[in-house]
């Protein structure tokens, strides 16, 4: 147990060279920004910002992903497997292509948002057939059929949509952190921040839907309530994630699996380490798409998997034991 | 006294398909009992109910009196916990993480674990001597081990009653008996009420007090094991045959099913004639028309078990009156039937004054040249006072009468198209 808080402990420590690091590197060149100058405050707020961002986007991916797979009970499970991220991308597209997004700095975020809790519901209506409970293996199954549709309507959009729509689609599709609207990253921030709070609440619940629905049912959870409301939270926030930074793959998948190979499956000790794993992770990941190609920028999906992949085949590779069996 | 579980006339299914139907059962407070009967009985469903998995569509529920509806999730688990056949998760949870789990309907969603949870999930790994292994991880054991480890997670829900649901039907024989032995232990020593679901009649005959026998959603005996597990009850609710031996001096009940056989040889066109008696023939005469043999019987008295089971099985018999000994005209008619036929048989059927002369109707037989085989040790079943069927007994053997100790080596002795091929 002490080893264990140990390790949550350590993680929020390295939270701090971290901030640091990525405060001090960027495009317009490395160290400290200075603030005294009018130019040095801007990109110091920039930067904190994209701190900010990516932090609270990485924790909710991961924390979402930890969920999905507890309670889906399948390690390839992850945020974006009941369809929403196609839901959300396919609103956003039409958004962008419409010329709707760039109407308030809200129409976006709440047009990708609105569509991924619509798809969600969808997802759900098709696998409880006459008002039954859904099982996990008919929830995972609409989830890929509804997310193939969609994303084939997405395709089908970007192969028609003029050329210069087209980029910011694919940009937003890919992910990033650029710095969006402080009074949304607020929202946004709370949104997330409540609904990994109240999923912590419900770890001892999430452990015992591990065993079974029927065991945890003995075990008197609300086997109903808790897969309605913890799925529920999770799209929330992954879907707050999503109108924050676009689709940003990878963290939602492979972080729990990092994050259960340190602490174990405990979803005590496995959400906020997750987070803080998450969190530190797409920092990381954004402080590199800034300067490997600086002064140009790639999108930070496409870092995520290129450079944590190597990384945490890495982890998966020491530490067997722990996380999933086999 | 106070029913720990009481169903009345509760009546469940699934979507469209009823599957029990107008059930009742109670079980009292430190009872152990079972529900038995064949796959597909409604045993499960039994179990879903109580556990409130299922809702009946009509009767009702009750746990200690109150209403099974007006209990929720968490009290529920206080009162009842159960022992699946098997317990798997995909993530690696420690098995003291899993004891935990008993926990989670009695801590409060907000509220860290306390010292005393804590000193009830060490006193659960205690009960069922886990504590050693309390840091391995559940899915690296051995089958017997997780079944410990789930009733440690149970115990430490502290139910009033635990319901197995064939918890022990993946263990071989002497992990089945140590969980066995700890459930015992928990009815003995903390009045644990044990509702538990087998198919291993043996060992709910054994352990349980009441038995409820199910079949098709209705229960079709319920009592004690004496009084329910029967050979007539068994027979018509598995539609197969069954011993069932109480031992004597320990009156444990022990059930095994027969072998259904199969015919080994085709005794088509050949006709055997068959000396029975007080039920001894009844296993002969069977087998016989299973390999096709024309069959033939007498003399027997009407109203004798093989009689019975002759006429009900059309073979031809020829009869005497009841209690009466054979007469003259009953043993010319009978050896007149046997000399029609290619062999007589002479089963484990005792001998007295009343039924000897049968063995005469064997002496014509062979006389004309016919096979004839004899049930080995005729001089311990020989009730004459003048000891006469034994006498007739050597006489046949000296004529080339064969003798049989079992139906196996019998039949192959017997005339069937095999053995002609063989010829």
């Amino acid at each position: 147990m002490k080893k264990r808080w140990l390790i949550v402990l350590l993680l929020c420590i390295s939270v701090i060279p971290v901030i640091l690091l990525s405060l001090s590197t960027g495009a317009s060149g490395l160290g400290m920004p200075d603030t005294s100058t009018a130019m040095g405050q801007s990109i110091f707020l920039l930067r904190k910002t994209r701190i900010i961002t990516g932090f609270i986007v990485g924790a909710a991916l991961s924390c979402a992903g930890v969920v999905f797979q507890a309670l889906l009970r399948n390690p390839l499970a992850e945020p974006y497997i009941l369809g929403i991220s196609s839901g959300a991308g396919l609103g956003s597209a039409i958004a962008i292509l419409i010329g709707a997004a760039t109407m308030n700095v809200f129409a976006l975020p709440a047009v990708s948002f609105i569509s991924a809790v619509i798809t969600l519901m969808l997802v759900f209506r098709i696998a409880s057939n006459n008002g039954n409970v859904p099982s996990i293996y008919s929830l995972i199954l609409s989830g890929v059929i509804i997310s193939s549709i969609c994303s084939s309507m997405l395709m089908f959009i970007v192969a028609v949509a003029p050329v210069e729509g087209m980029h910011s689609v694919v940009w937003w599709m890919l992910g990033n952190l650029q710095p969006a609207n402080s009074s949304l990253l607020f929202i946004s921030s709370i949104l997330i921040l409540a609904g990994i709070s109240i999923l912590w609440t419900m770890s001892p619940e999430m452990n015992a839907m591990t065993l079974g629905t029927e065991t945890a049912h003995y075990l008197g959870v609300r086997t109903n309530f808790v897969l309605y409301t913890t799925l529920a939270i999770a799209t929330l926030i992954t879907a707050s994630a999503v109108g924050l930074a676009g689709l940003i793959g990878f963290i939602g998948l492979i972080v729990p699996h990092a994050a259960r190979q340190i602490i174990g499956p405990n979803h005590k000790s496995l959400l906020p380490v997750s987070a803080l794993l998450g969190g530190i992770f797409l920092v990381m990941c954004d402080t590199i798409s800034r300067i490997i190609l600086a002064p140009r920028e790639i999108p930070v999906g496409v870092i995520t998997a290129l450079f944590g992949g190597p990384f945490f085949l890495i982890l998966l590779r020491t530490r067997r034991k722990q996380g999933w069996i086999g | 006294m106070n029913h720990a579980i009481e169903l009345v006339n509760v009546t469940a299914g699934y979507k469209n398909k009823i599957i029990l139907h107008n059930i009742s059962l109670s079980l009292n407070e430190g009872d152990i009992g079972g529900i038995i009967g064949p796959n597909g009985a409604g045993k499960t469903t039994i179990l879903n109910v109580i556990t409130g998995i299922l809702q009946p569509w009509t009767g009702k529920v009750a746990i200690y009196g109150k209403p099974l509806n007006k209990i929720s999730p968490p009290e529920r688990a206080r009162l009842v916990g159960v022992i699946p056949a098997s317990v798997t998760t995909p993530m690696n949870f420690s098995v003291r993480e899993i004891v935990s789990m008993g926990r989670t309907g009695s801590i409060p969603r907000w509220k860290p674990i306390s010292k005393n949870d804590e000193q009830i999930i060490e006193r659960a790994m205690a009960y069922t001597g886990i504590t050693d292994f309390q840091e391995q991880l559940y899915s690296e054991l051995s089958a017997g081990e997780k079944q410990r480890v789930i009733i440690a997670m149970v115990l430490a829900q502290q139910p009033k009653i635990i319901l197995m649901d064939e918890a022990t039907s993946h263990l071989d024989i002497n992990h089945k008996l140590e969980i066995m032995e700890i459930i015992e232990r928990l009815n003995i020593e903390k009045k644990v009420t044990v509702l538990l679901i087998s198919h291993d009649l043996n060992m709910a005959a054994d352990y349980c007090k009441t038995l409820f026998l199910l079949n098709k959603g209705i229960i079709v005996a319920g009592g004690s094991p004496q009084k329910v597990i029967t050979e007539n009850n068994l027979r018509n609710v598995y539609g197969c045959d069954v011993n069932v031996h109480t031992d004597a001096s320990s009156g444990l009940i022990t059930v095994t099913p027969q072998r259904r056989l199969m015919p080994s040889q085709s005794g088509e066109g050949f006709t055997i004639h068959v000396i029975g008696g007080g039920g001894c023939a009844e296993e002969l005469m069977r087998r016989l028309l299973l390999c096709k043999y024309n069959v033939t019987c007498g003399v027997l008295n009407e109203g004798d078990s093989d009689a019975i089971l002759a006429s009900a099985l059309e073979i031809k018999t020829i009869l005497e009156k009841p209690f009466s000994p054979i007469s003259g005209e009953s043993l010319a008619r009978a050896t007149q039937l046997a000399s029609r036929a290619d062999a007589v048989i002479i089963s484990d059927v005792p001998f007295g004054s009343g039924n000897v002369s049968n063995l005469k109707i064997a002496l014509e037989s062979i006389k004309k040249g016919k096979k004839v085989f004899i049930k080995d040790g005729i001089e311990n079943r020989d009730y004459t006072i003048d000891k006469s069927a034994s006498s007739l007994a050597i006489e046949l053997l000296n004529m080339g009468a064969i003798r049989w100790q079992n139906m196996s080596d019998l039949f192959s002795l017997l005339p069937s198209k095999e053995a002609n091929k063989l010829l």
